[in-house]
């Protein structure tokens, strides 16, 4: 199972330091990053996207550094940011298909996997509705769908539950469960009281600074 | 009044971070310089060059702030600065629409103005180097704000109108802007023969064409803007008699209040960015368009395609042909290409269709929002933009393909591969820097149309 490995990771922006010094290791697995608005969870995961480069410090893939490794790493990433500008003008299908084409995926394989994903999430039926008429919930879904798509090894999901009613947490977190069997999740979250579980490492993120719960 | 301050003042924060502003105000400073000097671009009149007087720099400055400065001052007003608005928030806010308009038009041409002050300074700076008779910045700065002031108000006034109702607020108050631009510069043409009074001065909105040919009739003055063959030596150009030219002044304080009262309207007809959000959420997929797949019962995960640029370019390919009308009005392209002239006809019809197909695309690819998510995919952001060039370039050989196959030329094919490409690598590029689909469309709207008219 390949392992990201942060050593000595920050970040700033200006004068202000976002992150400072972080260091670990997350294996395959669920990892929940949680902590106040503002504390860098974001950012940590932006840096683990490849978003944005550190300011200083090393980050590991599978043993390889980046920025050597990056190409490898986006290979297996699966990304949802916190706010995507949808095109509201095409269908979710045509855009997840957009994104899995720049993800380098087969185009009917894609299709297939997409109807699976919009099954499971709760989208089926609006997967070929056009975006401008999802709601905020279809869209997080939406974004969540083309992070999933192609199985990747590692999934950095930025608040993949909110904006999302009770039902679709569950289907949503369902799906990251099984999921993290055989991939590196991590996400951030505010819902971290209702997902106590053995399984799952809890990082608290707060004034730039991260410890394990 | 006081809310009109507030959003005047918060507008003038936002143009005061745009690094385009930077750009805005040297566009007049530079291309003066060019006319100044009497190179490839000139004014001239009877074939001769004008000796640079400092009123003579001044219609100079003028000339090009009336023509050049319109079309790029509308891009920039128009492009992200201050587009991006949060306008959930604005739609409920207690502020009457009319403040929030005249505010931003005031801020609006505080911009435009204060380029055409830049516009002046390097005027003063271009005429005392060209030594050509005495120092006068008066009459400079008189020739420059009396021809391109009303036109700036007015081209600010028009951007309102455009932004007021959600119909003219996308591409087809891009064409309309782009219409009365073309108008403008066509109009002084119903001048005819007829000497210089209010109505007939009333027919020049960029107001250049008076100060050029003096008082007398437009046809008798043989003069150029732009080029031309040029004969030796320089004449004097009399300012004066076209600046206090019968009714010439008055014309442009009328234009002045044209603009002024265009604005007025702009914030009485202003409707809410939710009816267009509303009209574009109405707008669902009919259902026999939908091609729903099924889910299948066990799930295996796509493998990597064949060919990850091919698949980006197959990607690009059907975005830039999205929807029902391209396909259609592609067919009707390829049509008209095939029963008439191809240079003049089809191919012209293919770009402006790929016009409005590309810069779309291209905003699409380019939001900035959305890079977020695809700057972090294996694909690099040269290997997409290559992909949607080509994809471009395929779309426009594609409705080349019938007349090239008919006429058994490769000719059309050759034409279609350069307009496409060429349209698209502009598209791209243009959106790439302004992260949107409005500047890219507005510039190939021109090209398009200097293309139709050559």
């Amino acid at each position: 199972m390949p392992s990201l490995k942060l050593e000595a990771v920050s970040k700033r922006y200006g004068r202000k330091t976002v992150l400072g010094q972080v260091d670990w290791t997350f294996d395959a697995g669920l990892t929940l990053l949680v902590g106040p608005s503002g504390a860098g969870k974001s950012t940590l995961l932006r840096l683990i996207a490849t978003a944005e480069r550190p300011t200083r410090g090393t980050l590991r893939w599978d043993g390889a550094t980046l920025p050597a490794a990056r190409r490898t790493l986006r290979a297996q990433l699966g990304y949802a940011p916190q706010a995507v500008d949808l095109p509201e003008e095409l269908t979710g299908r045509e855009f997840g298909l957009h994104m899995a084409a720049l993800k380098g995926l087969d185009h009917a394989a894609s299709n297939g996997q997409l109807s699976y994903l919009g099954e499971r999430l709760g989208l089926a039926s609006d997967l070929d509705g056009r975006i401008s008429t999802y709601s905020g919930g279809m869209r997080r879904r939406l974004v969540l769908a083309q992070a999933l798509l192609g199985e990747p090894r590692l999934l950095a999901l930025d608040e993949p539950t909110a904006e999302l009613d009770a039902a679709s947490i569950e289907r949503v977190m369902g799906l990251i469960h099984e999921r993290a069997q055989t991939a590196t999740v991590i996400m951030t979250t505010h819902l971290a009281e209702g997902l106590n579980d053995a399984a799952i490492t809890t990082l608290h993120v707060e004034d730039g600074q991260v410890r394990a719960l | 009044m006081r809310a009109a301050r507030a959003v005047f003042a918060d507008e003038l924060r936002r143009y005061g971070r745009s690094r385009g502003l930077w750009l805005l105000l040297l566009v007049v400073p530079i291309a003066a310089r060019y006319l100044v000097e009497g190179s490839a671009v000139h004014i001239a009149l009877r074939q001769h060059l004008l000796v640079m007087s400092w009123g003579a720099v001044g219609v100079t400055i003028g000339v090009v702030a009336s023509t050049m400065l319109l079309p790029i001052g509308f891009i920039y007003l128009r492009s992200n600065v201050t587009r991006r608005r949060p306008w959930q928030v604005e739609d409920v806010s207690p502020t009457p629409r009319i403040a929030m308009v005249l505010g931003r038009f005031g801020a609006d041409c505080v911009v435009l103005l204060g380029a055409l002050a830049v516009a002046t300074l390097a005027g003063c700076i271009l005429a005392w180097r060209a030594d050509q008779g005495p120092i006068d910045p008066a009459r400079l700065s008189l020739a420059v704000w009396l021809i391109a002031g009303p036109s700036l108000i007015c081209l600010v006034a028009l951007r309102h109108l455009l932004n007021a109702v959600p119909v003219t607020r996308g591409a087809l108050g891009d064409v309309l802007a782009f219409l009365c631009w073309f108008a403008m510069l066509a109009m002084p043409v119903t001048m005819a023969a007829a000497p210089s009074s209010f109505a007939v001065n009333l027919r020049d909105p960029g107001g250049y064409i008076r100060p050029i040919i003096g008082s007398g009739a437009l046809f008798a003055a043989e003069f150029a803007v732009g080029g031309g063959p040029v004969l030796p030596g320089r004449v004097p150009l009399d300012v004066d008699a076209g600046l206090h030219a019968p009714g010439y002044i008055g014309a442009r304080l009328a234009w002045l209040a044209i603009g002024l009262a265009a604005a007025l309207v702009a914030g009485l007809i202003n409707r809410p960015a939710s009816m267009s959000h509303r009209r574009l959420r109405s707008r669902a997929t009919p259902a026999w368009l939908r091609r729903p797949v099924a889910a299948p019962a066990t799930i295996f995960p796509p493998g990597p395609a064949r060919s990850a640029s091919a698949a980006v370019f197959l990607s690009e390919f059907r975005l830039i042909g999205h929807g029902l009308a391209f396909p259609i009005l592609a067919i009707a392209a390829a049509a008209l290409g095939l029963a008439s002239d191809y240079r003049h006809v089809g191919s012209p019809a293919a770009l402006l269709l790929l016009v409005f197909a590309l810069s779309v695309q291209a905003g699409r690819d380019e939001a900035p929002g959305l890079q977020r998510l695809t700057a972090t995919m294996p694909t690099s952001p040269a290997l997409r933009r290559a992909a949607f060039v080509v994809a471009g370039a395929a779309w426009a050989l594609l409705m080349a393909l019938p007349h090239a196959v008919v006429s058994a030329s490769t000719t059309p094919l050759l034409l279609a591969l350069a307009t496409g490409g060429g349209a698209a690598a502009i598209a791209g590029l243009i959106a790439a820097v302004a992260r949107s689909a409005f500047a890219p469309r507005m510039v190939l709207l021109v090209a398009w149309y200097a293309y139709f008219a050559t």
